[in-house]
């Protein structure tokens, strides 16, 4: 066995031999202790084999605990859920005003000039009666 | 031949039922017990050689076959020799790496100096009751010694390319996944550990 996997020299056969026999020589304490290892070392492989195949209990219990919770959620939970159009089914006139209020454009936003055209016949009355902001004399 | 005729004899030509998986598992078990019994007791001594302590070798089995059977179990039997030495040898690695860091620590602590390394054993422990002649056993343990002593004084991937492929047979390919390197890499660890223990031991030993 040079160096690939060619026939051992006699050095490397002595070698060879000399290990086989010392591995003959292993005393019994030691014997022992491998075999009560060895049969840890299986145990331990029958006990990961076992756990990869089954289910464990736990798992289903979870699974049910799992599975209704994500019920209630879904049944209460968000504006469009089941239990929202049960709770509130006459405020439908009450959203479409909401819409209405929502796609309006806002007063406050538009321009001075734009108010003011809007509504120039009040304001041509109340400098005729001499009315400021600050006076407060409406009427 | 209709569809159904063909499915007939598909079915006649089935030749059993499949085996239950707990006779599966079971086949398994029996052959990971082969191997380990198998391969216990040599790897237990390549681990003696490198640490020179049977307790710390036991330990280091121990644990590598462990590992392969809560790990690789599950892989093809063929794979198992050198993932088994692979756990092994990086199991010996990690103990030597522990022992350098506790002997560096040792020289700062007060108190007795333990190392392992210099426990002297009994050549007696290791010869056996009955079976050969005890003139030949001693020849053979003092023939190992020295081959052990020259195995230590070599470069760790030295060691461990001729430990493998000599004491435990792997070829160049399994040495290599052994050892997580190439196969190039194997045959030069190999001859230049072979070239260095001739040169040691002599061609007379």
């Amino acid at each position: 066995m040079n160096e690939s996997n060619l026939d051992p020299s006699p050095f490397e056969e002595r070698g060879r031999r000399l290990f086989d026999a010392s591995v003959e020589r292993v005393d019994m304490r030691v014997r022992s202790r491998l075999n009560v290892a060895r049969h840890a070392a299986l145990d331990a492989a029958q006990g990961s084999r076992s756990r990869f195949f089954r289910v464990p209990v736990w798992t289903s219990a979870a699974g049910v605990t799992v599975a209704g919770v994500l019920a209630v959620a879904i049944w209460f939970g968000g504006p469009g859920g089941h239990a929202a159009h049960l709770a509130a089914p006459t405020e439908t006139g009450t959203n479409l005003e909401d819409l209405e209020l929502v796609a309006s454009s806002d007063d406050a936003s538009a321009p001075p000039m734009d108010m003011l055209q809007d509504d120039i016949d009040f304001y041509e009355w109340a400098a005729d009666k001499g009315m400021t902001p600050d006076s407060g004399n409406v009427g | 031949m209709t569809r159904f005729a063909t499915l007939s004899h598909a079915w006649m030509a089935w030749d059993g039922p499949a085996p239950a998986p707990e006779d599966a598992a079971l086949d398994h078990t029996k052959e990971l017990d082969k191997f380990l019994a198998e391969v216990e007791r040599r790897a237990f001594r390549i681990a003696q050689v490198s640490l020179r302590d049977a307790d710390d070798a036991l330990d280091v089995v121990q644990d590598a076959m462990l590992k392969l059977a809560r790990n690789y179990s599950a892989k093809p039997s063929a794979e198992w020799r050198p993932l088994f030495y692979r756990i092994l040898e990086n199991g010996i690695r990690d103990l030597q790496r522990r022992r350098a860091v506790r002997k560096r620590l040792m020289v700062w602590l007060p108190g007795p100096k333990e190392d392992p390394d210099e426990e002297a054993q009994d050549p007696l422990d290791s010869v056996a009751a009955g079976g050969a002649d005890v003139p030949e056993l001693l020849m053979q343990d003092q023939a190992m010694a020295k081959l052990e002593t020259s195995l230590r004084a070599l470069p760790a991937r030295q060691r461990e390319a001729f430990m493998l492929r000599n004491f435990e047979g792997l070829d160049v390919a399994e040495t290599a996944r052994a050892m997580g390197c190439s196969e190039g890499s194997v045959k030069t660890h190999y001859s230049r550990a072979v070239h260095t223990l001739r040169e040691q031991l002599g061609e007379v030993w």
